[in-house]
């Protein structure tokens, strides 16, 4: 069942890979290397540490009594994120949640951008691998807000070049070329990215979360890099989580 | 002893319905966003003596036009051209050929238009002129608001010298 899902999904990825022409996406060698890691995705060890790490905290079960719903319905409650909890009093990710429950714990919440925190993210994500993306941003006024929040970041120009992320991703850029990189379709059915991070990157051998994603192109295009966990970045994730609705959840991805 | 306290502190602590904003990290990005906003869009004129055929104006054009940023380039840059800013930072350049095709360009992207035989096809024609390249660079929003090019002398990214000798380059016959 799952690897159907990862085998499915793979094949919607190399297919958006070659879109841009060969010459541009990959070599022969790349994809060959790529086709490789998608039977053995490098991040599952990294899920695997996540796996213990949550272990240590009571596993599944515990989390989703920290949460307050039944276990067999936790898969789709974490399809649903980033949500508002009441708790919290905010718009929170996964990774939060965990850093509040490390604390409710007695332990020292790791950093939102810990590696061990981007590992046990990635495995408490994975639970929901095959539940479709289910984000409700009118829940309450706090998740619109957070919708309207992350659409206004997407859109702001700023930064040592005046770009915006919609300058790149935008419809009517999707596809053209950036300096050898066909740029990926953030939204569209199949292809929703939210619902494929955390992700391996085979350019920088690590397991990368979303928000960790959306650094790696602020800094690129020298947009000033904000924090992670930051109402804009979780904003972001809700803006993109959105369009990934009714996506088939299928962590680790496994990206260029 | 000690540890009955501690444990009792510990229950006090999540009986007051906790406060977690000191738990979970939740940093402030709206001020550093602020900061990096674009300035509104600006109309320039280009300055007394811009466009030149002298050689090493269009060398260093073409230079800010292929790379990226001084940390990245091999070799040395075309004189009177820094490498590094003031504060020892590797100096930004245009690396313009991620969107646009132009002569001699490797990897070249294709989000803008190809600005190859351009002076043939835009300028001889009388299409364009070179206050409207110049400004185009400068801050492309004048004509286009929603445009999805880079704003070159508005962010201060290049002074405008700079923005001289890339418009000398993209204008120049090659
Ligand atoms: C100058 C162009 C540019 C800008 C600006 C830009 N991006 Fe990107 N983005 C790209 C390119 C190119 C890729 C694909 C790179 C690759 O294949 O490794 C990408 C990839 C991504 C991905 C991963 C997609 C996937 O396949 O999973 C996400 C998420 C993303 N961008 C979000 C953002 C956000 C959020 C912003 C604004 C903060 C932004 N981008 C700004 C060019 C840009
Ligand atoms: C992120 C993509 C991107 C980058 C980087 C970029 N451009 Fe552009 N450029 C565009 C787009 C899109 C257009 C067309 C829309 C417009 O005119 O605003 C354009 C238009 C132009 C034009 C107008 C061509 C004509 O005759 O209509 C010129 C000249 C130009 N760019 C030069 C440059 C230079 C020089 C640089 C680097 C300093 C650069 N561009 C960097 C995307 C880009």
């Amino acid at each position: 069942m799952k690897t159907g899902i990862k085998i499915a999904l793979s094949l919607a990825l190399l297919s958006s890979l070659s879109f841009g022409g060969e010459q541009f996406a990959m070599s022969d060698s790349d994809r060959a290397m790529y086709a490789e890691m998608l039977e053995n995705n490098p991040a599952d060890i990294m899920v695997a540490n996540g796996e213990q790490l949550l272990g240590n905290l009571g596993g599944e079960a515990a989390f989703a009594k920290y949460l307050g719903v039944s276990e067999d319905k936790l898969p789709e409650y974490i399809a649903g994120f980033p949500r508002y909890i009441e708790k919290f009093k905010m718009v929170v990710g996964i990774d939060q949640v965990l850093q509040a429950m490390m604390h409710d714990a007695g332990e020292k919440p790791f950093k939102l951008k810990s590696s061990d925190m981007f590992d046990m993210l990635a495995y408490t994500k994975s639970l929901a691998n095959g539940v479709k993306s289910n984000i409700d941003i009118d829940a309450n006024q706090h998740m619109k807000d957070a919708y309207a929040l992350g659409q206004k970041t997407f859109d702001t120009k700023r930064g040592g070049r005046g770009l915006s992320c919609l300058s790149c991703h935008a419809p009517a850029v999707i596809g053209s070329v950036l300096r050898t990189q066909p740029l990926p379709d953030l939204s569209s059915k199949g292809v929703a990215v939210a619902a494929t991070w955390p992700a391996y990157r085979m350019t920088k051998s690590s397991l990368r979360t979303l928000q960790r994603r959306f650094q790696g192109c602020m800094k690129n295009a020298l947009l000033k890099v904000i924090p992670i966990g930051s109402p804009e970045m979780v904003a972001l994730e809700v803006y993109l989580t959105k369009q990934a609705e009714g996506t088939e959840i299928a962590i680790p991805g496994l990206k260029r | 002893m000690k540890k009955t306290i501690m444990m009792s502190l510990a229950l006090l602590g999540s009986l007051v319905a906790a406060d977690y904003s000191a738990v979970i990290e939740s940093p402030n990005a709206s001020k550093l966003i602020e900061k990096d906003l674009l300035a509104p869009a600006k109309v320039y004129t280009m300055p007394k003596g811009c466009i030149t055929t002298d050689a090493d104006a269009i060398a260093r054009g073409a230079f800010m036009f292929h790379n990226l940023n001084g940390g990245k380039v091999k070799g040395n840059p075309p004189k009177g051209l820094a490498k590094k800013n003031a504060d020892d930072k590797p100096k930004q350049y245009g690396n313009c050929v991620a969107c646009h095709n132009i002569e001699d360009a490797e990897g070249a992207g294709n989000i803008g238009p190809d600005l190859t035989s351009y002076n043939a096809m835009f300028m001889a024609t009388g299409v364009r002129d070179n206050q409207f390249v110049y400004q185009k660079i400068a801050d492309a929003r004048v004509d286009n608001v929603n445009t999805h090019m880079t704003i070159n002398l508005t962010t201060k990214l290049f002074n405008e010298r700079e923005i001289c000798d890339i418009t000398s380059y993209i204008v120049s016959p090659k």
